[in-house]
């Protein structure tokens, strides 16, 4: 029997071998059975969480480690950030809204290095993208997407009285959604407790009168003629072309309202012409059209002030508690990349644009539908919350509370504008000291 | 009989309780005719001259259809499902056990310990789920059935204690010393006497644990995490909702279908039930 003798540089050669067998079939960058979770929100576009689950495939293989996303509705998210930075366990990355990274500064780990890179590769970031994710000089998340919200209106009842393209001022708005109420039209608009629609249109029509929550030094600074008139304008139009029961209103209901052809027009993201779109077999107008037809966007109308809207910022946030920081962050890079976000850019149809104004050059503005293209450069005239102060956690508590919301409520419920006024001040001094 | 005229036992006992009746089901009747309304109907403007809110004239299953082929339903119900059974499974155990020995046994703070584990009962869940949540990743639990295992009974215990304690101590004494006379073990007497007699009791209890853990939300919704390992009130609420879009037609779906076990256990003991709440052996 002869027996092979296993010499150094025989065993050195097998080493490399296999070393480089392993390294042509898998990506070796991380140890076997590690793994990715991700918390996002259900997407408005069902299609969109479809195509996540295919990246989710897709960076598996490329960095060796189980990638697994997890949704969960949108209203829920904090309840899960809450017990996972309490419990030091959970979500490696986790989506963020709005200003949420200045609400969990001690939770989320420094991207700075990701976003620098990101808004260098994609034409910088839009400015309110930027002021939500950075705390204090540091990204403590990385911007990742906007959803505009613009007005989706009925063309066919504009026309009917004359009206050919949507009116450009609020005083103009009010005229034309006076002659529409009269026509049984009315203008849809919540006033209620509820995340999106109601600051949407709220904190816009305080900043296009010249009202604003803070001086740049964070101090309060509602208490002013801007904010008065805005109320003032509020409470007329809302007697004369709103829908009175939208202060019971949530998120839902002007979808619904527009879809069931009760209201002519109502501020939103583009979720209503793309239910519209999807269902134009059964969602009808009144001469039996699909609805989808019938509907144009315009952005809110400027106030003396200017013309400003709100819309809101989605981030990712690697949790600090995370045992695989690299990892979080090497599938950030690669899921942020223009490749991975561009074909779930690309489904989600105009819904949520990108955080970078590379987007507004992407080839599916030139194809998707025309009442769709608004949504392009819908970002650029975005202000944060807390304006124009910082968006720091006490604007979020501002807007949790609905403290600006309800001085329009207070208005549209007939009381006097200076008195709504005085109410906000009083409740953000409590806030802000 | 005390209601002797016609017009008395309308307003006194017909009127009101087809009031209640109707009050109490249209719920469930709403939830029904949501569920098989199709779309374009759910849509309808309430100004419509057709829109016929109370009725449908084109039934469809077709939100069944989508809620059991596009989302993981089935797994949500038997999850939901077998997360109650076992935890009030374990509930009722110990409550059993606690409440006899609260009710039965002479020992110091027997009445004080009887209000304290009461009084637990009360603590919200939306303050118990953040330390709670820390005990299950030191247990390396998350995302298992059994987080919500161990976490149902710290609301349900307390409960069933509570409840069987006050079970308990209508049931007369002397039966039990009857039979500790007759040379049974203070364990013999419990499980042959008080326990067969405390049957509506720990039914009642039982039913009120299962329904506990079956529409539970917060604990499911921060300690599961798979879609497949969901239960019915996170899995309808996580997909069915979408932002502002709202899928009526399947969300009442799988609101009617979740609310169906419920209905059975409560429909088989429901005399058993109203015993164990009213009260009491009668002697």
């Amino acid at each position: 029997m002869t027996t092979r003798r296993i010499t150094r540089r025989t065993f050195v050669k097998a080493a490399a071998t296999a070393a480089a067998v392993t390294a042509a079939g898998r990506a070796p960058a991380f140890a076997q059975g590690t793994k990715l979770h991700i918390l996002r929100w259900v997407d408005f576009i069902p299609a969109c969480d479809v195509e996540l689950k295919k990246q989710a495939a897709d960076a598996s293989k490329l960095l060796g480690a189980e990638v697994q996303f997890e949704f969960i509705n949108a209203n829920d998210l904090q309840s899960r950030i809450t017990a996972s930075v309490q419990s030091q366990s959970g979500p490696d990355i986790i989506h963020m809204l709005h200003n949420w990274p200045h609400l969990y500064e001690n939770g989320l780990l420094d991207v700075s290095d990701l976003a620098d890179w990101q808004g260098k590769d994609q034409g910088g970031f839009y400015p309110q993208s930027e002021a939500y994710a950075k705390v204090g000089g540091r990204f403590l998340a990385l911007p990742h997407s906007i959803v505009p919200g613009l007005i989706a209106y009925r063309k066919s009842w504009f026309d009917e009285i004359g009206v050919k393209t949507f009116p450009k001022t609020y005083d103009d708005l009010r005229a034309v959604g006076t002659q529409l109420k009269k026509k049984g039209h009315p203008y849809g608009q919540t006033l209620g407790h509820t995340f999106g629609d109601a600051p949407a249109w709220a904190y816009p029509l305080m900043w296009n009168f010249g009202g604003q929550e803070t001086d740049r030094s964070g101090k309060t600074a509602i208490d002013g003629k801007g904010s008065v008139e805005a109320v003032k304008f509020m409470t007329a139009f809302w007697k004369d072309a709103c829908d009175e029961g939208g202060l019971a209103w949530d998120d839902t209901n002007n979808n619904r309202a527009f879809l069931g052809g009760e209201i002519c027009a109502t501020l939103n993201g583009a979720s209503i012409y793309i239910a519209a779109k999807r269902g134009q077999e059964k969602i009808k107008d009144e001469r039996g059209e699909p609805l989808v037809r019938d509907i144009q966007h315009a952005r809110l109308p400027a106030g003396p002030a200017g013309s400003w809207s709100y819309h809101t910022a989605f981030a990712h946030g690697v949790m600090k508690y995370t045992k695989n920081p690299k990892l979080a962050k090497d599938f950030l890079k690669w899921f942020h990349g223009q490749e991975a976000f561009g074909r779930w850019f690309e489904v989600a149809e105009g819904f949520s644009v990108g955080a970078t104004k590379r987007w507004e050059r992407h080839p599916l503005w030139t194809t998707i539908d025309e009442p769709m293209k608004g949504f392009r450069t819908a970002p650029d005239n975005s202000r944060t919350m807390g304006y124009a102060g910082p968006p720091s956690a006490k604007a979020t508590e501002v807007y949790s509370k609905y403290v600006i919301v309800d001085m329009f409520a207070k208005g549209a419920q007939a009381a006097r504008p200076e008195d709504a006024v005085k109410w906000a001040a009083a409740e953000l001094k409590k806030i802000y000291g | 009989m005390v209601i002797e005229r016609p017009w008395k036992r309308w307003v006194y006992f017909y009127i009101p309780l087809t009031l209640f009746i109707i009050g109490t089901l249209f719920p469930f009747y709403w939830m029904l005719i949501t569920a098989i309304r199709p779309d374009a109907e759910l849509y309808r403007s309430w100004r419509a001259v057709n829109n016929t809110p109370f009725w449908t004239l084109h039934p469809t299953l077709e939100h069944f259809r989508d809620l059991f082929e596009k989302t993981t339903f089935p797994y949500w119900l038997w999850n939901t499902f077998f997360i109650a059974v076992v935890s009030t499974g374990i509930s009722l155990f110990c409550g059993l056990l606690a409440g006899y020995a609260l009710a039965r046994l002479k020992f110091p703070m027997a009445g004080t310990l009887g209000t304290s584990i009461f009084v637990t009962y009360l603590v919200p869940p939306t303050l118990l789920f953040i330390p709670l949540a820390d005990i299950i990743r030191n247990l390396q639990l998350g995302n298992t059935p059994w987080a919500l295992i161990l976490t149902y009974p710290t609301f349900l215990i307390p409960f069933c204690t509570w409840l069987l304690m006050g079970y308990f101590k209508t049931i007369p004494k002397e039966l039990e010393e009857c039979a500790r006379i007759d040379g049974a073990t203070r364990f013999g007497a419990m499980t042959r006497i008080i326990f067969p007699i405390a049957v509506p009791g720990i039914l009642s209890a039982g039913i009120f644990a299962f329904t506990l853990s079956w529409n539970e939300f917060i604990y499911a919704l921060v300690f599961l995490s798979s879609p497949e390992r969901k239960t019915v009130p996170v899995g309808v609420v996580s997909e069915m909702i979408r932002g502002d879009i709202y899928f009526w037609g399947q969300l009442m779906a799988g609101a009617l279908l979740g609310s169906i076990p419920v209905a059975l256990v409560y429909s088989f003991f429901v005399e058993y039930y109203v015993t164990g709440l009213t009260g009491s052996v009668k002697g």
